[in-house]
């Protein structure tokens, strides 16, 4: 099983770990409570170097990650990043991805709900030998800073300039004599960073970063407590609803595809099944508070028939409340309807619009800072 | 389905097709009204639309709908759902354009 750079410092900081699809995550640290807190009220510090890493130059890259990814690689601009997904054959869900235009390189990022071997695998076959694409995933470690407060931490550790970075963009830092490949993004609703560190400061970098976090009254993180900053947030999850639908039309991934494209992997299935019409989409739905049982899996009725089921769930601190996302008939997926949940006579669960938070992060206008 | 079950459905889908089909109009965007989820957010990630944009969005609504968008209340413009509930609890207020 595939490990991280960083376990040593996870492990001593106390977390809990398992298996993700043949790699190794840090699932837990501080305490879900704790974890989920530091990034809505402060920040939070997470190792996600589970997720295959990929660079390549963007002569050839661009053509090779064009012909497998879903959205459009060639129209990303100098220096901005795009979120997609790859998908297998049939058009169902493979990996999500981000694909980052760094001047002469491009940087491929893959959370893969494949096993470990296979998106590898998948590359080679479509021609990553010719394409020169380098895989990053054993040598270097990625680091997701989220939170109210993570921009200071950036501000701290790489300059005031970090703050001029937009959503989905990426800029080159120097840390300790290497190059550190900064991403603005980040699946929390607030503000997120990716840093991709070769080994040779990993470690280091990790240690400036937990300072830097502490300082401001956040903490280590586990990868659990991102399924509930992304549901929250609205953010597709492919480890949960992505896990359980994988079709990307019912999950609503439109927006990731380039539907005029000639070839990516799955099109031809995804273009069939969208032009056969959408018959079940997701839907946001909420619990009463005290409610415990809307947990993936479950059914939701209607009239005494079965209509929906649960494919994500989590707790919203902020809300205090059960939320999920349920696939429905698109005749019934609308917000702002009563259902029952696991019976004709269940508790009653509520469709709703998402996202039903307001994170504190919208309030921050970064050009004052 | 109980009436009220299949009008709050009716009022709301009225207002999803209004809304998406301006939007795409307004903002050339390259989906069909069936592509764009209703939770799609409208800035930064999904459609990833810019300042510009939003301005075009709140201008989109107000006369779609002749209702007022205060002011820096980006919470309304987060989704095509979040944008639907402000239209519907304006429209539900006394006087409100229905």
């Amino acid at each position: 099983m595939r490990s991280s750079l960083l376990k040593p410092r996870l492990a001593a900081a106390g977390a809990s770990f398992r298996e993700r699809h043949g790699a190794e995550v840090a699932a837990r640290v501080s305490g879900r409570a704790a974890e989920y807190a530091a990034v809505r009220d402060a920040v939070g510090l997470t190792d996600f170097s589970f997720l295959h890493k990929f660079r390549m130059p963007s002569e050839q890259g661009l053509d090779f990650l064009d012909g497998l990814l879903a959205g459009n690689v060639p129209k990303i601009r100098f220096g901005r990043v795009l979120h997609t997904f790859l998908a297998d054959n049939d058009g169902l869900l493979l990996g999500d991805c981000y694909v980052a235009n760094n001047d002469e390189e491009l940087v491929f990022l893959c959370e893969g709900i494949a096993p470990d071997c296979e998106l590898p695998a998948l590359l080679q076959t479509a021609g990553a030998a010719e394409a020169g694409v380098e895989d990053l995933t054993d040598s270097h470690a990625l680091l997701s800073v989220d939170g109210f407060k993570a921009w200071d931490v950036m501000k701290e550790v790489f300059g005031a300039d970090v703050l001029g970075l937009p959503y989905l963009s990426i800029e080159v830092y120097p840390f300790q004599g290497a190059s550190v490949r900064l991403i603005r993004a980040g699946k929390t609703s607030e503000f997120g960073y990716l840093l991709l560190a070769p080994e040779s400061i990993a470690l280091a970098l990790f240690d400036t970063l937990q300072a830097a976090v502490a300082k401001r009254d956040g903490c280590l993180c586990g990868v659990d407590v991102h399924d509930d900053l992304r549901l929250e947030g609205r953010f597709p999850n492919i480890q949960a609803e992505g896990l359980r639908v994988r079709d990307p039309l019912v999950l609503g991934l439109q927006w990731m595809i380039d539907l005029d494209k000639e070839k990516f992997h799955g099109r031809d299935a995804i273009r069939e099944r969208r032009a056969g019409g959408l018959r079940r989409k997701i839907v946001g739905v909420a619990a009463e508070p005290g409610s415990e049982a809307l947990v993936t899996g479950a059914r939701i009725f209607h009239a005494a028939e079965p209509v929906g089921e649960v494919v994500a769930d989590c707790h919203s601190y902020v809300l205090n409340r059960r939320l999920a996302l349920a696939v429905f008939p698109v005749e019934l997926a609308y917000s702002g309807l009563s259902f029952r949940l696991g019976a004709a006579d269940g508790p009653v669960v509520k469709t709703i619009s998402m996202p039903p938070i307001m994170p504190k992060s919208l309030s921050v206008k970064l050009d004052e800072m | 389905m109980p009436d009220e079950f299949q009008s709050t459905i009716e009022r709301r889908a009225r207002i999803i097709a209004t809304f998406k089909k301006e939007l795409i109009l307004r903002l050339n965007l390259p989906y069909s009204a069936e592509d764009l989820h209703e939770d799609i957010s409208l800035l930064g990630s999904g459609l990833g639309l810019d300042s510009l944009d939003a301005l075009e969005i709140v201008l989109c609504i107000e006369s779609c709908f002749k209702i007022k968008i205060p002011d820096q209340n980006i919470a309304i413009l987060r989704s095509i759902n979040t944008v639907v509930d402000h239209v519907l609890e304006q429209q539900a207020l006394p006087g409100g354009a229905a």
